[in-house]
């Protein structure tokens, strides 16, 4: 028998503590295990989100805020001079018009309410004070935009877009095709495959939309080119939209645009605040693992050493014995190096399949605390899209990002755990069983 | 030849010194059976301790085949006790979670000897000190005293010392297996001209050995 299987024999010598050891020791590293799970989780939650959520920049002419102000329309050449900048992954141009009933054979399908008539009247008071028949006769003009990317929601200023029938525009394309939001489409009596005039123009409906959105319902999408040549603004844009390749570059890039186009002739305005509600909640989670890590090894550490040292001292006289007879120190330790692996290794092994069952229930806990701890920070909001595109309304994307939270547990993981039990299985053990080795033999048999 | 020569230990307390051993010189020669007698206290036990190199001594030399045993560094003194010296503890002093021939092939596997050959050596000792061969496998909680204490005999033996030193063998043993252990003990003197002090208050086993030294308050008289 040689040393090591001396050392596993050795740990098997107490049934009821040998039990207790792995029991505590496995919790303790399915702790440990848990908490870097949702360490690594929540960290590249963190990277995707930013990555995605929040790292847009709107770009309008300056000045402009709805069809309101002023401000000279941006070009195709500014997308182009954006696209080039460093860390800008894509840019999308948008175009939006506002088609009155003079333009279109299109009725809104938007009432125009109590507002919009008061609008309306505040406008005409400014032109005649003794116009009235424009309050009787007033109809919401129809809302057009295009986009140069039909599948990038935020360019469209919605949240989601879920065709009902038909196919997606090609934003490419430079046809006379549109689509048609559901209420729009209804109240016009339109389906796919049915034309309206526009521009003095016959458009043919090829998809039916619906956004969840009354305003959005109430709208046309057409491809880039073809509103361009329809409301003679070719290689003209009202808004560009800057994807960057993370929230955290988003001041440089926004300082960069300003660079390239002018501060003067551009307002920049970036989704940061949004991003930043996001990361929020995961950085807290990230915190809280990264602290209950940091015990959990403690612990785990603690408790290898306190078991060692506790082992030690019970076999003084061994250690004395074997000494006596001829045994080094360097084999004295490595026996109770061994001793202390087994029981690592076992205990990692229960650690892991606990760590495995309970990280997913113990993540969405930490998630759920973290959520209903921010929740206070609002559900999101409705804003007025610059540059004239439509209403938009930004959902909140920390509920998402923390509920979309799941762990998964890599090889990698499993053998960072291992490899940190069997470190700390090695000092543990080797410190008191060297130190005991030291004593003189004679000391140790003695003290018993 | 073991030659002790002004040998004296001194325990420090919390207050005062202890002198459990004080200028004890004294030569035994090759394959002889001597004992160390004495009351308790007198300091046989801490004597033994020094001979075997298990602990330090004050002052004074210890030579074994030559060599001063109280000038050795930690490797040497590990050696030493590996391959000179077999000791015998009163209590037997096995590793209770191992069989019988696994403890005495434990410092035949210390000294680097194969497997096959301790395995083969611990079984021929075992039979030699009068083990029954069914009783090799079984652990010491399941042997009675005196063959527990063969069992640290053959143990003693295992890597063919020079050297034997017992503390108190007999000491836990009724008078007819006592017997047993003191004969194998002297056959052993006799046979493999090994060199044996074994501590004893047993006046008995003192009259059967061929040199005995009495210590009375560390002093040797």
């Amino acid at each position: 028998m040689g040393v090591i299987s001396r050392g596993v024999k050795n740990a098997f010598r107490n049934g009821v503590r040998t039990t207790s050891i792995i029991f505590i020791l496995a919790l303790s590293i399915a702790m440990s295990l848990i908490m870097l799970l949702a360490l690594k989780t929540v960290d590249a939650k963190i990277s995707s989100v930013k990555g995605s959520i929040g790292n847009t920049i709107t770009i309008s002419p300056a000045g402009v805020r709805g069809f309101e102000g002023g401000g000279t329309l941006l070009t195709d050449a500014n997308v182009t001079d954006v696209k080039g900048l460093s860390h800008v992954v894509s840019t999308i141009g948008v175009l939006s018009d506002r088609l009155e009933s003079a333009s279109t054979n299109l009725i809104s399908s938007i009432e125009p309410g109590e507002f919009g008539n008061r609008q309306k009247r505040q406008e005409n008071s400014s032109v005649s004070s003794n116009n009235t028949s424009a309050n009787q006769s007033f109809t919401m003009p129809v809302m057009v935009s295009a986009t140069s990317d039909i599948n990038s929601l935020s360019s469209l200023n919605v949240s989601e877009l879920t065709l009902t029938s038909g196919d997606k525009i090609d934003a490419s394309s430079s046809e006379n095709i549109a689509m048609l939001g559901k209420d729009l489409a209804s109240k016009n009596g339109l389906s796919v495959g049915s034309t309206f005039k526009a521009y003095d123009q016959d458009i043919k409906v090829v998809g039916i939309y619906d956004t969840g959105n009354t305003f959005t319902n109430g709208s046309v999408l057409m491809p880039l080119k073809t509103l361009q040549n329809l409301s003679s603004q070719t290689g003209q844009v009202n808004q560009i939209v800057v994807t960057t390749d993370s929230i955290d570059n988003l001041s440089s890039v926004e300082t960069a645009i300003k660079d390239k186009i002018g501060s003067d002739k551009v307002d920049v305005v970036s989704s940061q605040d949004q991003s930043q509600n996001a990361v929020t909640p995961l950085e807290n989670i990230k915190t809280i693992s990264t602290y209950s890590l940091v015990g959990s090894i403690i612990a785990g550490s603690i408790i290898i050493l306190l078991t060692m040292v506790m082992i030690v001292r019970e076999r003084r006289r061994e250690i004395g014995v074997l000494k006596a007879i001829g045994s080094s120190n360097t084999k004295i330790m490595a026996q109770f190096i061994s001793e202390a692996l087994t029981l690592t290794l076992i205990s990692s092994l229960a650690g892991i399949i606990l760590g495995l069952i309970f990280s997913n229930p113990v993540l969405k806990i930490m998630v759920t605390n973290t959520e209903s701890s921010v929740s206070t920070g609002g559900p999101g909001r409705v804003m007025g899209g610059g540059g004239g595109a439509m209403m938009l309304k930004i959902g909140n994307g920390t509920g998402n990002a923390l509920r979309e939270m799941h762990a998964v547990i890599g090889w990698d993981i499993i053998l960072y755990g291992f490899l940190a039990a069997i470190i700390i299985a090695i000092i543990g053990s080797a410190i008191p069983s060297f130190l005991i080795s030291k004593v003189r033999p004679a000391e140790v048999m003695r003290a018993e | 030849m073991l030659k002790v020569n002004k040998l004296t230990k001194v325990f420090l307390s919390a207050d005062n010194k202890v002198s459990a051993v004080k200028d004890v010189s004294m030569d035994v020669p090759d394959g002889v059976f001597s004992t160390i007698v004495g009351k308790s206290g007198s300091g046989k036990s801490t004597l033994l301790s020094l001979l075997g190199a298990l602990d330090k001594p004050t002052s004074g030399s210890i030579e074994v085949g030559g060599e001063d045993v109280t000038r050795m560094g930690d490797s040497k003194l590990i050696k030493y006790r590996r391959d000179k010296i077999g000791f015998i503890f009163q209590n037997y002093n096995l590793i209770p979670n191992l069989t019988a021939l696994e403890n005495v092939t434990l410092p035949m596997e210390f000294a680097g000897i194969k497997k096959e050959e301790r395995i083969k050596r611990a079984e021929s000792l075992l039979k030699q000190v009068g083990l029954d061969l069914a009783k090799q496998n079984r652990k010491p909680g399941r042997l009675s005293g005196g063959e527990q204490q063969r069992v640290a005999i053959a143990r003693a033996l295992a890597n063919k010392p020079k050297l034997i030193l017992a503390d108190e063998p007999t000491g836990n043993l009724d008078s007819a297996t006592g017997k047993i252990i003191i004969d194998l003990l002297k056959d052993l003197a006799r046979t493999e001209n090994t060199t044996i002090v074994a501590v004893t208050h047993d006046e008995g086993i003192a009259k059967q050995a061929k040199i005995t030294f009495t210590l009375k308050d560390g002093r040797l008289v």
